[in-house]
């Protein structure tokens, strides 16, 4: 009898690792994973000494190498301006990026010296791990100013420490396709508009006929592209725990929804349509969106992807705001690099985050159309005078930004919370449950988290 | 050195053929299993020094809205998939096992789905229920005279499990519609003639001959079956996910919550306790069959 007790269970055990596999074979993974990396950085520790001093590797954690033209451009640079570094990069993929980076920092060690910082609940994970190295020391020795960085290190600051600095910045504008505007008829939208101001103009483009539809304004799938029109007034943030705030911009965008004036969520959901096949496809008057798109734009009327004459004559403006608040408040999410914790190397590693989050790494990524996270007036006018770019003056002016908030500040809890926040986003967006009773599960759930 | 007696002998050298294989699942399967086991009563990043929690992970299951909504998911869609999928498969079999013309063609019709890429048929599946322009909602719409506010939402809210095991029953009906087969194969056809000979028809012959001679297979299939569902996780996510990939509250299960909690929000220790429920959940349905089984076996 205990011995088919025993195999029951062996049995047992033998068909969840077919399903548990997930859950514990990976922890073990990650168990297992702390001994390599360990002894990869003492060989590497072995292979530095051996060497004169000034010859330095740095291993760099990046994305999507193939498809971005600003790491090797920084690479290129940098290493010019310093012999004796070398920078080695290593690509490891844009979908799962933090995941996978913070396994791979996980554990005692790993070789990597400096990492790019993707999004703010992967930089909270790493705070949190110790993975990386509070920069204070090394900013206040250098005299950094991170005053260029109009605000928002201080939304990711920990405690009072710093353990990133940014290099890129992108914003909220809202892009608009100004064949569509000529066609009806209606003036452009402006620098200064409120989000009534901005309803009104989404409907008033709006054309439900049949074969010569246009949709007035078009959100993606996003929980920032509806929900965070919210935190615009700088009074509130995602981590207030009460979200009542949210409510008025979910009803204006359901209600836009119901009456045709944009794309339904279920259906993008279900399509999976990206945010600028929308655009390009010519029959959506307005588009919110980060400005990484205008690089998209650029390049790829450019080339010719997308049809010139369904999209080719577009702008940007700045984001609508709410009443009684400063026209161009936008959200912003930043990149960031840091230096590793199991890093051999942390001057030299320090020394190429100051580069490329500084005035000299600001004009590599300017150069191809992205936003350096350090935005001064040359900046604006190199960007702004790419070839391709919006040749309308409201259109440069969109790139002055007044307030920047983090569409994710900085909290310790902050992935716990963003993951039931997109959860929620979701339920409201497809009608599973009616705005206040999603507002009020939001409420509920962020409370929870707050209370571990 | 002691000569070892020719037994010793004789059971090393069948270690030795066992040890490659038990190494690898020790190294791979076991370890981790017993280290998740010791995690859940921990809290752990990953990082930082493990902590002891004691029970507090598992206290806090209770409380977890998005687990609870996991656990009552997961347990609604293995309801609705086993039986339906054991049904249809053995529908499926028997009117195959028939002498029908093109038989062949139709046996390999239904096992497609299941050789087909998951991804791909999914990409196929909300076309075809997609919410405002697919076909299925577009014939209720216009042959039905449904109105179009209240045409079906597939993929959310309360159709969106439903969904899920219309398409699991469809994908994986095919694959055990093999075993069926197999397995009616195996039963003699002097069963039936005896039968014929007593006078049974063919419900008879079904309920007395078929099912019983059938029913070592449908233990196989039973089982295996209980334990895909609960591994439910690419099906959900392919469906239901989107936008963020986030699954809301309608879609959410065990495992992908699994993964949630270890790998975005790193916390392994309540991780690891949500994968003990999820253990003890199949060793329980699987001991149960068991017991049924030898039950069956002796009577």
């Amino acid at each position: 009898m205990k011995k088919k007790v025993l195999s029951l269970v062996l049995t047992a055990a033998m068909l969840t690792t077919m399903l548990a596999g997930c859950g514990s074979s990976d922890n073990g993974n990650a168990a297992s994973t702390s001994d390599a990396p360990a002894a990869a950085s003492t060989e590497a520790a072995a292979s530095t000494e051996a060497v004169p001093a000034e010859e330095v590797t740095l291993k760099w954690a990046i994305w999507d190498q193939e498809t971005t033209q600003y790491w090797g451009d920084i690479k290129d640079a940098y290493e010019a301006s310093h012999p004796g570094v070398t920078i080695e990069m290593v690509d490891l993929g844009s979908t799962d990026y933090m995941t996978v980076l913070a396994t791979e920092l996980s554990g005692s060690g790993s070789d990597f010296d400096v990492v790019t910082i993707k999004d703010v609940p992967g930089y909270a994970t790493l705070v949190q791990k110790g993975s990386i190295l509070a920069l204070d020391d090394y900013i206040s020795k250098d005299g950094v100013d991170l005053s260029k960085y109009a605000g928002v290190t201080d939304q990711v600051t920990v405690d009072g420490s710093l353990y990133e600095l940014p290099f890129r910045n992108d914003f909220w504008v809202l892009f608009y396709n100004k064949d569509l505007f000529d066609a009806k008829g209606v003036a452009y939208p402006t620098n200064d508009m409120t989000f009534d101001e901005y309803d009104a103009l989404a409907r008033e483009m709006t054309d439900t006929t049949f074969g010569s539809q246009v949709y007035g304004a078009h959100y993606h799938t996003w929980r920032s592209a509806v929900q965070l029109f919210g935190v615009l007034d700088g009074k509130h943030t995602i981590l207030d725990g009460n979200y009542d705030f949210f409510k008025p911009y979910y009803e204006m965008v359901l209600n836009e929804e119901a009456d045709g004036v944009c794309r339904k969520y279920t259906d993008l959901k279900t399509e999976g349509l990206h945010y600028s096949a929308a655009f390009s496809g010519g029959d959506v008057a307005m588009m919110n969106m980060g400005s990484w798109f205008i690089a998209t734009m650029i390049t790829n009327l450019k080339s010719g992807e997308y049809d010139s004459s369904l999209c080719g004559n577009w702008g940007i403006v700045k984001y609508p705001h709410a009443d009684g608040v400063e026209a161009g408040s936008t959200l912003g999410t930043i990149t960031g690099l840091a230096v590793t914790t199991a890093s051999d190397t942390p001057d030299a590693s320090w020394d190429f985050v100051k580069w490329v989050s500084g005035e000299e790494g600001a004009a590599v990524m300017a150069s191809s159309g992205n936003f350096p996270a350090m935005m001064t007036d040359e900046v604006v006018g190199m960007i702004s005078g790419l070839e391709g770019f919006p040749t309308d003056e409201a259109s440069k002016e969109a790139l002055t930004v007044s307030n920047l908030y983090l569409e994710v500040p900085y909290a310790p809890n902050v992935s716990e919370i963003n993951s039931a926040l997109d959860s929620y986003h979701g339920s409201i967006m497809t009608g599973e449950m009616s705005i206040d009773d999603g507002i009020a599960a939001m409420n509920q759930a962020v409370a929870d988290i707050q209370a571990q | 050195m002691r000569k070892l007696s020719r037994q010793t002998k004789r059971d090393l050298v069948a270690y030795s053929f066992i040890a490659p294989n038990f190494i690898g699942f020790c190294v791979f399967t076991l370890i981790p299993i017993i280290f998740a086991f010791a995690l859940a009563f921990m809290k752990w990043d990953g990082s930082n020094p493990i902590q002891w929690a004691g029970l507090s992970n598992f206290t806090r299951l209770w409380k977890d809205t998005f687990f609870i909504a996991a656990f009552k998911n997961t347990i609604i869609y293995c309801v609705g998939t086993v039986p339906l999928t054991m049904i249809a498969s053995l529908a499926l079999a028997i009117v195959l096992n028939q002498k029908v013309i093109g038989r062949g063609v139709f046996r390999t019709l239904s096992f497609f789905p299941y050789v087909a890429s998951l991804v791909a048929i999914t990409a196929v599946w909300k076309m075809l229920f997609h919410p405002s322009k697919g076909p299925v909602n577009n014939i209720l719409l216009n042959v039905f005279n449904v109105p179009q506010d209240q045409l079906p939402q597939w993929f959310t809210g309360g159709l969106v499990l439903f969904s899920m095991i219309l398409f699991s029953v469809w994908k994986y009906m095919g694959y055990y519609m093999v075993i069926y087969l197999a397995g009616l194969q195996g039963i003699s056809s002097e069963l039936y003639e005896a039968a014929s000979l007593d006078g049974a028809n063919t419900w008879q012959k079904f309920r007395y001959v078929t099912w019983p001679q059938l029913s070592s297979t449908t233990f196989f299939v039973v089982v295996m079956l209980t334990i895909n569902c609960f591994k439910v996780y690419d099906i959900a996510i392919m469906l239901a996910g989107g936008g963020s990939g986030e699954l809301t509250t309608s879609a959410t299960v065990l495992v992908y919550y699994i993964y949630q909690k270890a790998f975005i929000d790193w916390d392994l220790g309540y991780s690891s306790s949500v994968a003990m429920v999820l253990f003890l959940m199949v060793l329980f349905v699987t001991i149960i069959q068991f017991r049924g089984q030898a039950k069956r076996e002796k009577a």
